[in-house]
Order: structure tokens, then C-alpha cells, then sequence
């Protein structure tokens, strides 16, 4: 399988290249330029044939959607740059790999649209939230981005154009970390973040699906009973505790 | 109440600012030139300080900026462009925002496809069509802002604009409505009491009272008091 790897200066998208290059093909790409062992593309992601070219040949998409480091900053331009991002560079991926026949697609959310459902009346900690809870996102940038990318995401999937897996990761934690910070009940461990993945693409593709996706130990706020019971998700137990 | 209009010279902006400049003290902006005579400031709506700028010492904001088919500009105005309104709103204490787009920001083609009577207040279903999604991305922004802080978001879908005294006869398209019935809906939105609104964001469908029943205007006049003057009846005349 040809997979293209979004994202390419992350961690996360290493470690998915180096997991899935025994395998398969992997091709990576960033907004930025990035020095690889594996094949690598530029591409800003525009409505152009840039984009088209580079999802040329491709069967699956990881749309880890990372956005550089220096789109991280608390200002009002910053906070733009990532909503762009996430929006309209996710569209024109999208479109362009639905237009060149890409199979499917892997969009990484995030837990964190569900943080403020704990402020809630009557949503305290002890409810069980899962895939089928409606998202509350915050209108702080990295969580408002990554809503807005879910919802261009599936407006692809509802019309058929492309199935896309929405995997709702924990705080990806740093490689090599292998148990739950004391502070960070959606810890997910950067190994099981990878196992997600490629237990995503192992499944047949749905046209639309979401998974929330953490590591198991006590104290953990969500469960991935739905990625354990549809993708064969089984996160690492070194740590200890059910998820 | 001072009013701060958003894309005061694109196509409905004029008939709003008409049906408004008799009750408010209107701040008209536009990244184009507009000519009128009340106080007129140069914003581009996908600039954040722009916006904060032109927001300060507003009561309300109307939003009627749009780009269609650019696939930079759409996302730019459609969506970032609310973003960076309902943060100026949230920055200045600014209680109401009156966002406006097409009928497919909540209804695309997977409703008009199959249903009738579509109302509001349907889970949205844009389409992947760069104006609808980007527009849509603009109501999905305003909506989340409205669970988190406390402003009012008044969405007003239109579609087809039409002269009250020529519509095109014909073309019935079943969303259409006349200027001056859709710069009221603005007004109406202007002073309707907040908090006798369900939410603090709300959806209007915008279009005049013809029996084709495709979608449904009855929320306006349950919650705005609106109900069009001009059916436009000579759109769906037979010839």
C-alpha cells in the first residue's frame, strides 16, 4: 500500500514512517522542509496541482494535521495560521485525494473537544464519555482547529468521496515515555498512538468512523473499548490498570 | 444601538444599512471603498486586528462579508472571518452577532437531495462545495463561541435575492426572498430580546412565504416576528 504521511516534521509521523515502511510505501510531507530516510515532498497543501501531484498513486492518508512549531504562539495571527491549517489545507488535501481516487484517509483529532463537557452541569468526571457524546470544544485555537478539521473531514465522508477514520488521540506522549504523567488523565503513550494507527489502516475502511484512542492505566478519563472492539486496538499494559 | 456592519458593499450590505440608518448609528466597513454617509472604516475580516479595531465600542455586529469561489478568500472571509468577529465580540462585551450566509451553511445537498420542510435547526450537512463548507466552518466557529462564552449568534440563511417589484419570473428558486424583506429580517434580529431566544445561537431561514413547503420559515416568525411582505409569487407562475 501507498501511504502518504502528513505532518512530517513530527515525531508521530517518524514513527508511523519507520512502523509502516516494512510493509509498505511511505511517502511523507510538510509545510516545511524536513530531512528524512524516507521520501519526502514539500507541499504548502494550496488548490493547486502541487497538492493534486502529491497524492498521485496514493491508496491511504495519514492526516496527522501537526502544524509546525512556530504556529503555536498565543497570538491573534498565530491562532489564524492554525485555524487555516486545519480548515482549508485539510480541505484541499481532502479534495484533492478524493479527486485522485485515494481510498481512504486517517484525520487525527483530539480528546481535548471534550474538556469542557466535565464543566457541565451534571457531566462529572465518573460519566462515561465516548464516540457517541456530541464534542464540546473550546474556542481555544488548537482545539477550535482540530474540531473545524473533524468537520471538513466528514462532510467528505457523508458525500462518499473518501472514507476517513477519525482517531481522537490522548496527549500523545513524548517517544520513549512510558508511564501516565500523575497530572494527565488522557495520557496516550506515543507507542499505542502508533499501534492506533496502524490498526486503523489494518481494518476494513468504514465511510466514516470515529475512535477514541488512549493508553490503559488507572485513572484514564476515556475508554477505547470501540477501537479495541472494531480495530484490535490493545494499548501497551506495561504501565498497569484497565483502560 | 451602534451597529458595526461587516461587508458593508457586498450585495445585501446596502439594503441593510438602509433598513437600519433610520434606528441605529451604523460603522460600516468593507475591504472595498463604500460610499455613504455614515462612519466608514477600510477592515478586512481576515485580519484579527482589523476586526478588534472596528468592534470597539459596538453593540452588535452584522456580518454579511462573503466570498464564493476563491479557494484562498473563502476560507479566509467565510470562515476565519467569523473567528475573528466572534473574538472581537468576546474582547469588547459585544452581546449580539447577526452572521449571514446561503441556505447550504446548514442544508446541502444530502437535505435538498431527499427532504422537505427543512427547518433550521438540522444537524448541518454543508456538502464538500467550497462556498457551503466555508461557510458552514464560519456558522460551526459561531456556535462554538456561543457554548463557551456569553454572546448571541442570530444566523440568517438566504439564497436567492430578488427585486420586490421584477422577481425573475420563472426561476423559482424555492429559497428566494426580496431585498427589503431581508434587510428587515435583519432589523427584526436587531431588537428581538435576547433572552427570549432558545439558545444563544440561533438559525433563521430567510425566504419568502410561497406554499412549495421545500423548507420551512415558520421559526422566524415564532421567535423574530417576521414574516415576509413579498411572496414573489411570479417566480413560480406557470408561463
Amino acid at each position: 500500500m501507498n501511504i502518504l504521511i502528513t505532518s512530517a516534521a513530527s515525531a508521530l509521523a517518524q514513527d508511523l514512517a519507520r512502523a509502516f515502511s516494512t510493509d509498505h510505501s511511505v511517502h511523507l510531507t510538510d509545510v516545511v522542509d524536513v530531512a528524512l530516510p524516507w521520501p519526502f515532498t514539500r507541499c504548502a497543501l494550496g488548490h493547486d496541482a502541487a497538492t493534486a501531484d502529491l497524492v498521485a498513486g496514493v491508496d491511504a492518508l495519514i492526516h496527522l494535521a501537526e502544524p509546525p512549531p512556530d504556529y503555536a504562539s498565543e497570538t491573534e495571527e498565530s491562532a489564524n495560521r492554525l485555524l487555516d491549517f486545519h480548515t482549508r489545507c485539510t480541505y484541499n488535501l481532502l479534495l484533492a485525494a478524493s479527486e485522485a481516487g485515494v481510498a481512504r484517509c486517517v484525520y487525527t483529532s483530539s480528546l481535548s473537544l471534550f474538556a469542557n463537557i466535565f464543566d457541565e452541569v451534571g457531566c462529572g468526571e465518573d460519566w462515561a464519555v465516548d464516540e457517541r457524546w456530541r464534542p464540546r470544544p473550546s474556542t481555544e485555537p488548537p482545539v477550535l482547529a482540530r474540531h473545524l478539521g473533524e468537520f471538513v473531514c466528514r462532510e467528505f465522508a457523508r458525500e462518499g468521496r473518501i472514507a476517513v477514520t477519525c482517531l481522537r488521540l490522548g496527549n500523545v506522549g513524548q517517544p520513549g515515555g512510558r508511564a501516565a504523567p500523575p497530572d494527565d488523565p488522557t495520557w496516550l503513550a506515543h507507542t499505542d498512538a502508533v499501534h492506533a494507527f496502524e490498526r486503523a489502516l489494518a481494518a476494513p475502511a468504514e465511510p466514516w468512523a470515529i475512535y477514541h484512542v488512549q493508553s490503559a492505566f488507572p485513572g484514564a478519563r476515556f475508554s477505547s473499548a470501540r477501537a479495541r472492539d472494531a480495530l484490535g486496538f490493545a494499548p501497551d499494559r506495561s504501565s498497569g490498570g484497565e483502560a | 444601538m451602534r451597529v458595526l456592519i461587516l461587508g458593508g458593499a457586498a450585495r445585501l450590505g446596502p439594503h441593510v444599512i438602509r433598513a437600519l440608518e433610520g434606528e441605529h448609528t451604523l460603522r460600516v466597513t468593507d475591504i472595498s471603498p463604500v460610499e455613504t454617509p455614515h462612519e466608514y472604516r477600510r477592515v478586512d475580516v481576515a485580519d484579527p486586528d482589523d476586526v478588534h479595531r472596528a468592534a470597539e465600542g459596538m453593540d452588535a455586529i452584522v456580518n454579511c462579508t462573503v466570498v464564493r469561489e476563491d479557494g484562498q478568500a473563502a476560507f479566509d472571509v467565510n470562515a476565519r472571518g467569523c473567528y475573528n468577529m466572534l473574538r472581537a465580540a468576546v474582547a469588547h462585551g459585544i452581546p449580539r452577532v447577526l452572521n449571514t450566509g446561503p441556505h447550504f451553511t446548514i442544508a446541502g445537498r444530502s437535505y435538498t437531495a431527499f427532504d422537505y420542510e427543512i427547518g433550521p435547526d438540522v444537524p448541518p450537512h454543508p456538502s464538500t462545495y467550497l462556498y457551503a463548507l466555508s461557510k458552514g466552518l464560519g456558522q460551526e466557529i459561531c456556535k462554538v463561541f456561543t457554548e463557551n462564552h456569553d454572546v448571541h449568534v442570530l444566523c440568517f440563511l438566504f439564497y436567492d435575492f430578488q427585486d420586490h417589484d421584477a422577481p425573475t419570473v420563472g426561476l423559482n428558486h424555492p429559497f428566494a426572498i426580496s431585498w427589503r424583506d431581508a434587510a428587515e429580517a435583519i432589523r427584526l434580529g436587531l431588537s428581538v430580546d435576547l433572552a427570549t431566544l432558545p439558545s444563544r445561537c440561533e438559525v433563521f431561514n430567510i425566504f419568502a412565504d410561497l406554499p412549495h413547503q421545500r423548507f420551512s420559515n415558520e421559526k422566524n416568525k415564532r421567535l423574530l416576528g417576521f414574516t415576509p411582505q413579498d411572496r414573489l409569487e411570479a417566480m413560480w407562475r406557470r408561463r
